[in-house]
């Protein structure tokens, strides 16, 4: 009998700790409160490009685990960031996604705030005089910001780590790339998905499932040699997958990319992904950059930003290139981006119902062609920062 | 203006009605060979108009053959149009505006709004009838969820 019993399908498969990941840690309520507090409140979360907030006085609000905030730039350029919430009644201040605004007015009772965070003015503060509440003692929530080649990072916990020393020289092959010509978002784009959020970037490191789009089949599968794959693992769970080619001639329809007006560092048929952990993944492709970036709502739920990257002063044929190189594969009409989701979203009604226990990451090559190491290295930290191991989250033999 | 708006608004409806039932062939049918097709929306958080697709017949034609070998979900999209104005465009073509809804059903038989938007069309008269030569769906729903393989 190959088939297997209640019994044998629950205790999961003979695999080392760090092979396999239990279906809690994807629908469990109380590991979800705690992913918030542990992850999403002590890592550094993308907030934004440089280039959403060109000018001074720009503004771009955005949320980090739930929560609203808004970034904005100052009047000499510094970029802060603020809990978007006003402190006298609490009400969300500024509604609008974008803009330009040189101190946030709430709409409420008109408490205004300039773009260091400080309360400037009150309306009818002498009413305050009795109980001594003033102005001063009413600045808005500032959360720490700070960036890395056009990237603009958010860290909830005061106490953390600056992002230099977060993310090491773990960037380092993505500096000339990002940090040699001005970058530009061109596209961008929020969709809900029906999965747990670590579905999502699971389907970005899991290199293995080029098999499930006929696109990565046809022109990337055996574009390159498997063995000159490389997986960089860093700490802090970063990983970057580097050395993988496409020939996207291979597609019907699609022509080859040979073009001339690559990004910097990178050959037209490049492809290079890092993972930012816990939950944005870039990926380069010759020609053009995807960042996207997964944010919990529920343990079966989670919204998806995606933004594409060309360069700053791009012609307008260029741009118009990287628009279709972009579009080929990601974006809501794109070949793989539909297939990606479908995928987390099909992980999600499994681990939702409990109808599969855990999955394996049990894939060894070396370090190359479709290593499950980067997996592995993404549940090494997320273990050690929930202090819970992904693989027996809940300790079983206890809850029994 | 020689194009009458019964015609015109036959060959928007019938976009709908081919695509809706995936008669790949049926629906670029309606295409002149000189056809562009675009997917737009704006983003209020960038502050710029995007492209989400963008091809001439041809590029749409291999992209139609291909979607089969692709993992998508299941059910069917269901394309509901209405034009709104025909206006008389350059060298003898009609500019149309049509509101379009597309809902997804799934194969339980339960349906929800896939996206609002609009068809901006292009259409030129030809012996076979009304042609289009652009057509950009322009949507205001931008939360498409996992999204399509298919033009709307
Ligand atoms: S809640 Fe903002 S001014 Fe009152
Ligand atoms: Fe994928």
């Amino acid at each position: 009998m190959t088939s297997r019993t209640a019994a044998a399908w629950e205790a999961g498969p003979n695999l080392p700790a760090t092979h396999r990941v239990s279906g809690l840690v994807y629908s469990d309520q109380t590991i979800f409160e705690e992913e918030k507090q542990h992850l999403f409140g002590k890592t550094w979360q993308l907030a934004c490009h440089e280039s959403e907030i060109p000018e001074v006085f720009d503004f771009r609000t955005f949320e980090v685990a739930g929560q609203p905030l808004v970034v904005s730039r100052g009047a000499n350029g510094t970029i802060r960031t603020f809990v978007n919430a006003c402190s006298h009644r609490g009400a969300k201040i500024v509604n609008d996604p974008s803009g330009n605004a040189k101190r946030f007015t709430c709409f409420y009772h008109h408490w205004s705030y300039d773009t260091e965070g400080a309360c400037i003015d009150i309306p009818r503060e002498d009413g305050y005089a009795p109980t001594g509440l003033k102005k001063e003692d009413c600045g808005l929530r500032e959360v720490r910001t700070e960036s890395k080649l056009g990237l603009v990072f958010v860290n909830l916990d005061d106490d953390a780590e600056s992002l230099e020393s977060y993310f090491g020289d773990a960037l380092k092959p993505f500096e000339p790339v990002m940090g040699t010509g001005e970058l530009e978002v061109f596209h961008f784009n929020r969709s809900i998905l029906e999965s747990n959020w670590k579905s999502w970037i699971e389907t970005n490191l899991d290199i293995y499932h080029e098999v499930m789009h006929v696109t990565l089949r046809k022109t990337q599968v055996s574009a390159g040699a498997m063995k000159d794959r490389n997986f960089d693992l860093h700490k802090n769970g970063h990983a970057g997958i580097g050395g993988v080619k496409a020939k996207y001639g291979g597609y019907k329809g699609w022509g080859e990319r040979d073009v001339a007006s690559t990004l910097p560092g990178l050959d037209p048929n490049d492809l290079r992904v890092f993972e930012i952990f816990p939950n944005s993944t870039i990926i380069a492709r010759g020609t053009v950059i995807r960042i996207d970036t997964i944010m919990p709502i529920s343990p079966g739920r989670a919204v998806l930003e995606c933004r594409g990257l060309g360069l700053k002063g791009d012609s307008d044929a260029d741009r118009m290139m990287r628009i279709e190189h972009h579009n080929a594969y990601w974006g809501p009409f794109g070949r793989n981006v539909p297939e990606d989701a479908f995928a987390a979203e099909m992980c999600g009604v499994s681990f939702r119902t409990g109808a599969a226990k855990h999955q394996n990451i049990a894939r060894d090559e070396d370090g190359h062609g479709q290593d499950d190491g980067i997996l592995r290295n993404f549940y090494e930290e997320w273990s050690r920062r929930m202090g819970r191991p992904a693989s027996n989250p809940v300790n079983r033999s206890e809850a029994s | 203006m020689s194009l009458k708006w019964n015609a015109v608004a036959q060959t928007v409806y019938q976009t709908c009605l081919r695509l809706d039932q995936e008669d790949f062939d049926g629906y670029l049918e309606l295409f002149a060979p000189e056809f562009h097709y675009w997917i737009t929306a704006y983003s209020p958080e960038i502050r710029k108009e995007m492209i989400w697709l963008s091809h001439d017949r041809d590029g749409l034609a291999a992209l139609l053959e291909n979607v089969p070998d692709h993992v998508r979900r299941l059910g069917s999209l269901h394309r509901h149009a209405t034009v709104y104005t025909v206006e008389p465009g350059e060298n003898g073509t009609v500019r149309v505006t049509s509101s379009i809804q597309v809902t997804h059903t799934d194969p339980d038989g339960s349906s929800r709004l896939f996206a609002v938007g609009h068809y901006h069309d292009v259409l030129v008269d030809t012996a076979d009838g009304p042609r289009l030569t652009e057509r950009n769906a322009k949507l205001e729903t931008r939360e498409l969820g996992i999204g399509s393989h298919l033009p709307i």
